[in-house]
Formats: C-alpha cells, structure tokens, sequence
C-alpha cells in the first residue's frame, strides 16, 4: 500500500534531500500547510479523526502539504510536538488537545507566531483559539437518560467509563451524573474504567457477569460492541446497553437478538470539521463565536423510527471500531471513499 | 586531552551526533533558530530528570519502572497544592514535593532491601500504586502552577559577559535542568556515597568485602531516583501549568536514552551526561521527523531503529578499541 | 617407584605387573588430552585408561586437573587436543547427553537435579527408566522415597543418593562418582561402597574421586594421579600405595626454592593480633582454635570444603559465626558486615579477583574504595589526600597503570596487586589471603610473596591459604592443617614441606617424631584425623 512511499524517507538525509525539492511542486490553489497534533494512537475514533483531516484537506484542493504528529503521549509531549508544528511553519494547526489548559503555553506561542489554531473534540483555555467539538457533557446525558427511562426509572445500572483522568471522560461524567440526579431510584452497581480500550472493557464485563450481581443496563463510552459479544457468549439476560455510533454496534443495533439499546453519535470526522474551519479562517472568514458546538444525535431501536433511521445508517464496509457518522452536514465535503482511503494532500 | 576523549568517547560521540542532527535541522527548516532550541530544551526537561532518575539506579545495578507514575503523582500533588494559592506558596510546594519523591523512592528501595523481592517487581508494583496514588489526588488534569515557575523555564537569561547571540542559545530550560542535575550529581560523585552506588553495581559481592554497605546504598539510590523523578514531575507541572494523574511515556523513554547514553544496563557504567544528550538526541530526531513532515506512523520506526543502530555502533567501536 | 606415564601415557604399570595383555579391551581410553583457558593450561597431557569391571580412582591435588579431565570425559567441555576411546572406537564426546549415549555417566560432586521440578519429572527429562530408579533408590537405603516431591524439598543427602540411582538406573558401563560420598552419612556411605563393589562384580566400571584414602585404598584396583595437568603414574592399590600416590602427587622437587627471611627470633613473643577460640560457622566449619601473632604469616592448608571458606567469611565479617569468639588485639570483636572488620583493620583478599574488584571502574576507585569505608561518615573523600594515598599505592606495589581506566583491562598479576595495594592504602592491620597467587605467572607470584613477607615485617599478620602447598615454606611462619572443620595440625614452616602437608590435610597421622611444641597451645582442637 504505502509502503514505497516510507522506504524512500527512511535515511534522514534523502529525506533532507527530497523535502528541499518540495517548495517546486506547490501547484496552483493549494497554497496551506496545515499541521495536525494529536496524542491518542491507535484507537478506531482517532484514527478516524485522522483520516477525516487527511480527506477533508484532499477535498478542500486548498491544502499543499499536511503535517501530523500522531502519537501516544502526554500534555507535555504534546506541547513538543506543537512548538516542532511551530518551528515548521505551519499556517494552521489542528489539534485535539490531550489537557484543555496543559498546552496553553505552545498554543500561545503559535498564536504569536501568525498561526491559526483549531482545537476539535476537546475544548482549549486559550482564548485565541477556535473550538469545534463534540459536546461532550450532552453526549452522556443524552443516552444516559434514555438508558434510565429504558430500565423504567430504577434498578442498577453499569458505568462503564473511558480514561481516568482523561478530559473528554470527566466531561462525559458530568452529564451522566446530571442524568442519574433526574432518576434517584437508578442506581450505579458498577463503575468502572475501561480506558476506552476493547479487550480490557470485555474483560471487566465478564468479571462482573461472573460475580452474579443484578444489573438492568449498561452504559458504556464508548466501547460497546464487545459488551453485547460478552452478554451473548456469557448467555446473560439482555439488558439495554447504551453506546456511541461505532459500526460494529450499530450493525448489533440491527440484528442481535433482543438487544434494546442506544447509539449517541459522535462523529470522528470533526477532525475533518476542524480542517475545514482553518482554512475558513485563513481565507478571511472568521465564525461569530470562538468555539462551534456539534450536538450529538441518539439513535434507539426500541421505536419503529428510530429501528428506520439505524437501518438507514448502518455501513458494513466501515472497521467495527469506527463512528459510522463519516461526515458532518456542512463541514465536511470529502466522498466516503476519500476517508475511507485515508490518504491526505501530496500522498 | 586524547586521553580525556577516549575515556569519554560515547559522551563525545553522542555529542557529535547531537551536532550534525543540528546542522541537520538547520538543512531541512533554514529558519531553526535560538527560539526553536528553546521550544526543544523545555521538550527534553521531563524527559531529562526521568532518565537521570532511571540512570542512578541503573548504574547502582537496579531498574526503577515507578519513574513515569512517580513523575505523574508528585505533578498532580504539586499542581493540587499551588492551585489557587499564592505565588510565595510555592517556595514551600518545590522542596515539599522533592522531599516526597525522595521518600518514596527510597521506599522502592526499602522494599526491595527487606523483602527481597526483585527490584523489578517491587517498582512494578510501585507504578500501580503511585498511578493509583496520582488519581486520587487528581482524578483528571487539573491544579495550577505558580507564574515564577512557569516562568523559570521560558526564555533566556543575560548572563555577564556573554554576548547576547551566545545567550539566545542558553534558554532558561537548559540553565535550570543544568543546576538541578550538578547540585545533586556533582557532589555526589566526589563522595563516597557516589563511589559505593557505582560499587554495588558493578560487583555487589566486592563492594560488600570492600565494606560497602550494600543495603543503605541500594535505598539511597532509589531516593534519588525519587528525587529526580519529583524533578521531573515539577518540570511537567511547569511547562503544562497543570498536573496530569495519568504517567506519560517517561518509563520507555527514560530506559531508552540510559542505553543509549552508555549506561550498561546491569550497572557500574555509564554517567549523567551521556543519558542526558541522549534525551536530547532523540527529542531532535522527533522535531526533524516532524519538520520532516514523515509519516506518523513510521517515526517511532525511526526512533527505535536509530537507538539501536547507535548501540550497536558503540558496541562495535568499543570491541575494536580494545587492546590486544 | 611406579612407572612414569606422564611422557608416554599408553605405558601403564598395571598392565605389566598383572601379565594381562597389553591388547586387552579398554572399556575406556582417554589419552594426550590437553585443555586450556587463555594463557593458563588446565590439562597439558592427561591420560586414564580404565578396564572393564575395574574399579579406578583418579587423584590429583587441588588444581590438578581432575576436575577438568572429568569434564572433558562427560562432554561437559571441549579438549583442545586428544583421543578418547571408548571400547577401542574413537568417540567425539560433544555434549553429556552424548556421553550417557556411550555409556559414561557421571554423579557430581553437587547434586544435579532440578530444584524446581519433581523427582518424576526429572527422571524424564533425562530419559531415566523409573522402574529401575526406584529400585537403585530402595537398594541404596532410601525405602520410602516420594516421586512426586519436588527436588528443592529434599535433604542434600537424599538427593546425593538419587544422582546415584538416576546415573545406575541406566546401567552405565563406566559410572562416574565425585566425591560421592562426602556429603553421606556413615551408614548411607556404606551402602554406596556396597553398590560401587556390586557395578564392579557385574563387569561395569566406575572411576572414584575421593580425599578418602581409607575408602579409596579398600575400594580400587588401581589409582591414575594427575600432577599439573599431566598423568604422571598409574598405581596399583595394594599395601602401601598411599605413600607412593602421595610421592606422585607431589613429584620430585628438581629445584628447592629458597624460602624468604622469616620471623626474627625477637619477634617471636610479639603480642597476639588475633585469637580464635571454638569457632563454629555454617555446617562445614565445626570447631576450630588459633592464634596470629603480630609480624606472622601462618599458612592455612585444607583440601577443597573443609571448613576454609567459612573461616574466612568469618574472619572477614561476611559470614556470622553461630559459636565462638573473635578477639583481635586482646579485644573480643563482632562483625556484622565487612564494614566492622574493616574497620577493625581486617582485610580480606579473596582468590577469586572478580570478587574483589569493580572491574569496570578504574584503579583509582578501587583503591579509594575500601580506604574510603574506614570511615563513619558519608561526606566528600578529600580528593587530595586520596590521589596521594592512591599514588602511593600503586607505585609501592609497581602496578603497570597504563591500562588504568578500568581494572579488567590489567593483566592478572596487576588486578591481584591492585586488590592488595588496596588495603596496603586502607592501612589493615591483618590480611586474610585466600589463594592470592592462583592463575598468576611466577614473577608476580614472588613480587607477592615478597609483599606479604614485608608486611609481616613491618608487624602485621597474615593469614594465608594456599593450594600450591610448596607456598607455605617460601612464605609462612607455620601452616594450620584444616580437615573435617577441625584444625588437625599446626606444623612450623621449617617440617611443614610438602610432603607432611599433603599427610596432614588428607587426615593422615604425622610421624611420631615431629615436633608438638605448638600443638601444645591448643588443647582442644589438636589430634589425630578424624
């Protein structure tokens, strides 16, 4: 696939040597670069935020060359790889923040230095930095409530949350929470961390199954396919699960056997909103507000309607781990195939 | 001077290659400045007191894998204290919080003392519990920093004397990460204490005849892997302005940059200086990557292709150097 | 006086004083092995010749060989050169799994099972028929034996006895015993000598090492004896043979080194530097008295286990003592850690270097190091003072320096000299030499001697083992005989040659005629062997 294109980089000095040759090949309209930084690697919704920033900068015939630091790390990891996006000379940088205030510092630097910054996912401190993000804190209350109203107002429910300590999670927490206030007889019986990872959530499942204690649903964030494996191999009573718009779960949605459960969309492709948002700025157009909220739909199979709209979406050709709300109305002009191959300006 | 350099051949060849990834840089991003090697020393400021950590108990013969959650907790403990207080609240903050990281570590090396457990386990079982210690404090990144100490690691000082162009290239980061490691190291290494860490890891037996006391040399050591690890846990809460509870990707790295900063895994070898260019080295392949603009995937490839390639290569010098 | 065999091994004295053919099969025929490490030969031209049903013991002094030429046979090393015949065919003996193939099977002196694995899963990873395991191990007097006990969870003396059954239960045609019976008690002993005697009726061999003269003398036909590396007689076993293994042993002196100046008749009552009374340390060393005077050198002689080690360990601090006392300068003392006989002045070297010295660190550190744990204090070494009590050193003692930067870098006479210099700039009052001159080339050896001669000289005592016995009259004042954990003999320096040494440290009695003037000092401990 990619490969050839690796081999030719792997000496630094041929490298050196053919980005010199670079600043020729600009052609006519694509005069951005535009730096990408994030610090989740190898997990389906990144890697579809990724892909959506490399399409939606194909798509956009505005982007020159795109610049992605990608890897597993921290605040401060990420405030290296912000000021290297500064020292290259990016014109706009895309960035799904690891902490809102931890990289305030680098951000500022870029601001100083003329570069237009766009935090997606995840809200930033820095006020001279644009926001395009998911809301987090509706994404819980919305499906949490509708889990709740599901189990009838009372019984025990499963918390299964993403990363302690992560920003997305405690914001996830917050509506959960105001959720559970609304129903005083829903109870937690189990609260967990599965840190957004597949095996390990399954594992804690079946743990808990195996303890015998009673539960009437299961909130998850996120990580939910492997739950309903789990409560179908473990031949566990069927409760409502709620999850997020990932294929795998979505397609169990449509035809597991008396699985009643919720999926509340959050859309990887705001990475591709993210792009689109940069360049607007960098033409001139600037939004009113600072921070653009992408409000999170839920989709049940416990109505006729609802069982229409999950048909409707449902896409085999996708990895279970990706969100199967591949674009967003409005922000995203990329063709499924172009995410799909997730190839980005110049590869 | 031949005979300085042959006996510190690895730091001089780790120098050689940090100056030709410069030149480097400076071919691929002709705009790489002063300002920029600033942004790279306080990139390499964690990275730098985990591997100095990670360093001091491997030439004492031991492995601390408790360094990355060491720095986690006691940057949520610092971040937590300093949050909404004053700004001279923090002169109490920096030496509480080193005193916590010395004690801690020389609990790792209590525990391995007494219950003689492998010190692999014993710091294994460290990082689960420092991690677990580190959300409690704070359960999601959070806290504050004071300004000063924010400010401590930002921009250049005027030295006397030096021109400002030679300045621009001492950014603050440097400066401080420079005095921390030669007020703890350099007295150290006149000392007998520095003489018996070196001792124990190179032969525990000899050290023991030679009347080295092994055990209280072993916890020492491991203090001041705490000690450097709360260091570096300070520099994270000073570069972010916060604290994170969850560990960062210091373990890998600190172990990484002691191996190719010529510490010998196994003990007895090896110095400060070699592991801290070596901290620098790889933060500038990670840049050149960057500027590079090479696929994200493909530079941890690099990255690791690179740190063996430089072992091997001293490996190599080092067999043929040998006399006959 | 037997044949001399080391020039033409295939000459066997036996062979002709039997009138046996000198075409008769050898079960086993190991001839010109040689076998190196580095500069230093382990084996120079050994040979064994073994017949089949013989019962044959091989001896040697310490560092003789034998242990090597064991290894050699059971495919544990490699020989650099040699022919092994195994009934008359030529055999590459690669591996051990490749000598039980040809029917040679050894027991080591240390039990060989694996600690963490059942009796039943050990039989199997060596191929063992359990059957007749079980049978050996009934036979050898173990009735009610557990095959699905773990190893580690056995007696040292049970596992001896299954490492005998294991290596019988494959019907060997020549079994290989260690020092098999050091570990034994008496009645389990007897059984092994039984067995031994039964293998031999049956038409088997067995080669014996032992340092028991009195079960070597009843149980062998013959004795091969090796002396530095080479076979230098093969001895039938009939009366009086013991003195003829012994002269073999040792071998005839061409040249009588001159011994170094020793004590001055003035010094002789000088005061008592340390005094050991009834000391007891860990299972070998069981109870042994004796004094140091100030200005001596007093030689300690043992075989290999006999208690040395432990005395040693003691007297340094690395080992705590469970009965007796310690005085050092009249003094009772406790060592907890090195650290405390250190700072007692107590010094101790081991033969081993790697267990003395950093070998990665400098000459430097490694002289400062034990000079710098005299003191209490943890603060910084006055670096001046230290680079002149380090130059010191190592000019007094002509260390070639070049190579300084780290001590493995030295030659071996120079790191041994290096682990003395250390002390001498330490300033220890008492030495504990342990085999300081193993593996070094004669010049170093003699600039040793002369060392430890000056330092008695200047009033401080050494404590000296050696397993080069020739050692004790070049450079002791007297030489302390350990056999058993009990000190057997004290033998001033001028009767103390090595033929009485060697009488001594296998438990032999001295002549009757030799001088008890020192014994008289220690009631308890003196005696015949035991």
């Amino acid at each position: 696939m990619r490969k050839t294109s690796y081999l030719k980089m792997l000496p630094l000095l041929a490298g050196a040597a053919m980005l010199a040759s670079v600043p020729g090949a600009f052609a006519e309209g694509k005069q951005y670069t535009i730096g990408v930084s994030n610090t989740v690697q190898g997990n389906g919704w990144r890697e579809e935020m990724v892909c959506a920033i490399k399409a939606q900068a194909l798509a956009s015939g505005e982007v020159a060359k795109l610049n992605i630091a990608h890897r597993n790390t921290d605040a401060a990891g990420q405030l290296e790889d912000l000021r290297n996006l500064i020292s290259a000379k990016v014109d706009a940088i895309v960035v799904n923040p690891a902490d809102p205030a931890g990289i305030k510092a680098a951000l500022e630097e870029a601001n100083k230095a003329g570069i237009v910054v766009v935090a997606v996912d995840q809200a930033v401190t820095e006020p001279t930095a644009y926001i395009i993000s998911n809301n987090q804190e509706q994404y819980a209350y919305l499906g949490a409530k509708w889990l709740f109203q599901q189990m009838g107002g009372k019984g025990g429910v499963v918390y299964m949350r993403g990363a302690a300590g992560a920003s997305a999670d405690s914001d996830r927490d917050k509506g959960f929470k105001k959720a559970l206030a609304e129903f005083p007889d829903v109870k937690v019986v189990h609260e967990v961390f599965t840190g957004w990872q597949q095996d390990q959530a399954k594992q804690q499942i079946l743990d808990f199954i195996a303890t015998g204690s009673p539960f009437e649903g299961i909130w998850t964030s996120g990580i939910d396919n492997v739950i309903v494996d789990a409560l179908v191999e473990s031949g566990s009573k069927m409760v409502p699960v709620v999850g997020a718009d990932n294929a795998g779960f979505v397609s169990q949605l449509n035809s597991v056997e008396g699985l009643v459960g919720a999926a509340v969309t959050n859309p990887g492709s705001i990475g591709g909103a993210g792009v689109t948002l940069a360049l607007q700025i960098l033409d001139g157009k600037k939004p009113a507000e600072q921070t653009v909220l992408v409000e999170p739909e839920l989709w049940e199979n416990a109505t006729p309607e609802g069982k229409e709209k999950l048909k409707s979406v449902v896409d085999p050709s996708l990895s279970a781990e990706w969100p199967v709300s591949i674009s967003i109305p409005d922000w995203t002009t990329y063709s499924k195939e172009q995410i799909i191959a997730c190839k980005g300006p110049g590869e | 001077m031949s005979r300085l350099l042959r006996r510190n051949g690895w730091v001089a060849g780790l120098l050689a290659l940090f100056a030709v990834l410069l030149v480097l840089t400076k071919i691929i991003q002709p705009g790489y400045g002063a300002g920029d090697f600033g942004s790279l020393a306080r990139a390499g400021l964690p990275f730098a007191f985990a591997v100095a950590a990670q360093a001091v108990v491997v030439i004492a013969g031991g492995i601390d894998l408790s360094v990355a959650s060491m720095m986690a907790l006691t940057s949520v403990t610092a971040a937590s204290m300093m949050n909404g207080a004053s700004e001279e609240y923090a002169l109490f903050v920096v030496p509480f919080v080193l005193a916590m990281g010395f004690v801690l570590g020389a609990v790792n090396g209590i525990l391995i003392v007494v219950t003689r457990v492998p010190d692999i386990v014993v710091t294994l079982a460290m990082l689960f519990v420092l991690q677990g210690a580190a959300l409690l404090v704070l359960d999601a990144p959070g806290g504050a920093a004071a300004e000063w100490l924010k400010a401590s690691i930002t921009g250049t000082l005027p030295f006397p004397f030096l021109p400002d162009a030679v300045t621009a290239w001492l950014p603050n980061a440097l400066v401080l990460l420079v005095v921390c490691l030669c007020v703890v190291w350099i007295p150290l290494k006149r000392s007998r204490l520095g003489l018996s860490l070196y001792a124990i890891g190179s032969s525990e037996l000899a050290a023991f005849r030679s009347g080295v006391p092994v055990a209280r040399t072993r916890i020492i050591a491991y203090g001041l892997a705490g000690l450097f690890g709360a260091m570096g846990g300070l520099s994270l809460t000073m570069s972010t302005g916060i604290g994170a509870p969850i560990p960062g990707p210091y373990l890998m790295a600190s172990v990484a940059a002691v191996v190719l900063g010529g510490v010998v895994l196994g003990g007895g070898r090896g110095g400060l200086l070699g592991p801290i260019i070596a901290v620098f080295v790889l933060r500038l392949v990670r840049t050149d990557l960057t500027l590079m603009a090479i696929d994200p995937n493909v530079t941890s490839i690099i990255e690791g292709a690179i740190m063996v390639a430089v072992v091997m290569f001293g490996a190599f010098i080092a067999i043929r150097g040998r006399p006959a | 006086m037997p044949a001399l065999a080391g020039r033409h091994p295939r000459l066997q004295s036996g062979t002709i004083e039997d009138g046996a053919p000198l075409t008769e099969e050898l079960i086993l025929d190991a001839s010109g092995v040689a076998k190196s490490y580095g500069a230093v030969a382990a084996l120079r031209n050994a040979s064994l010749a073994v017949r089949p049903g013989e019962v044959h013991a091989l001896m040697g002094a310490n560092g003789a060989g034998k242990s090597t030429l064991v290894k050699i046979l059971t495919g544990a090393i490699h020989a650099d050169k040699g022919d092994i015949l195994i009934r008359g065919k030529r055999r590459d003996v690669r591996s051990p799994a490749d000598a039980r193939r040809a029917g040679l099977v050894p027991v080591y002196q240390d039990a060989s099972l694996i600690p963490d694995l059942d009796i039943v899963s050990n039989l199997r990873l060596t191929a063992t028929p359990v059957e007749p395991f079980a049978n050996w191990v009934k036979e050898l007097g173990v009735p009610d034996l557990d095959l699905s006990e773990m190893a580690r969870d056995i007696p040292l003396a049970v596992l001896r006895v299954l490492d005998l059954a294991r290596a019988l239960a494959v019907e060997p045609d020549v079994l290989l015993l260690d020092e098999m019976t050091a570990a034994l008690p008496a009645n389990l002993a007897e059984r092994v000598l039984d067995v031994v005697r039964r293998q031999s009726r049956a038409g088997r061999s067995v080669i014996f090492i032992s340092h028991r003269f009195v079960e070597i003398s009843a149980l062998c036909d013959r004795a091969t004896v090796l002396r530095d590396g080479q076979t230098v007689g093969v001895v039938d076993m009939e009366p009086g043979a013991e003195e003829r293994i012994v002269e073999l042993m040792l071998g005839a002196k061409i040249e009588k080194q001159r011994g170094f100046a020793r004590r001055q008749a003035s010094q002789a009552d000088a005061g008592t530097r340390l005094s050991v009374r009834n000391l007891r340390v860990g299972t070998k060393l069981a109870d042994v008295s004796f004094e140091l005077k100030n200005g001596e050198v007093a030689g300690v002689v043992a075989l290999e286990g006999q208690g040395q080690d432990e005395l040693f360990a003691a007297l340094s601090g690395s080992l705590r003592p469970s009965t007796g006392t310690i005085e050092a300068d009249g003094v009772p003392v406790k060592f907890s850690h090195p650290a405390d006989a250190i700072r007692a002045g107590i010094a101790y070297i081991p033969g081993d270097r790697t267990e003395a010295l950093l070998m990665h660190r400098s000459v430097r550190e490694n002289i400062a190091l034990p000079f710098s744990a005299r003191f209490r204090n943890w603060g910084p070494i006055g670096m001046q003072k230290e680079r002149t009590i380090v130059g010191r050193a190592i000019e007094r003692l002509q260390i070639d320096t070049r190579a300084q930067g780290e001590v493995q870098r030295l030659s071996g006479g120079n790191q041994q000299k290096v682990t003395i210099a250390r002390w001498i700039a330490a300033d220890a009052r008492t030495v504990l030499c342990f085999d300081p001159t193993r593996g070094i080339d004669v010049g170093t050896k003699r600039e040793i001697y002369r060392l430890l001669r000056e330092l008695a000289g200047q009033g401080k005592s050494v404590l000296f083992y050696t397993s080069e016995l020739e050692e004790v009259q070049l450079v002791c004042d007297r030489a302390i005989v350990i056999f058993g954990g009990k000190v057997v003999d004290v033998l001033p320096a001028e009767i103390a040659d090595e033929a009485a040494l060697t009488r001594a440290a296998y438990g032999l009695p001295r002549n009757a005629t030799a001088d008890v003037g020192i014994l008289a000092d220690l009631p308890a401990t003196n005696g015949a062997a035991s």
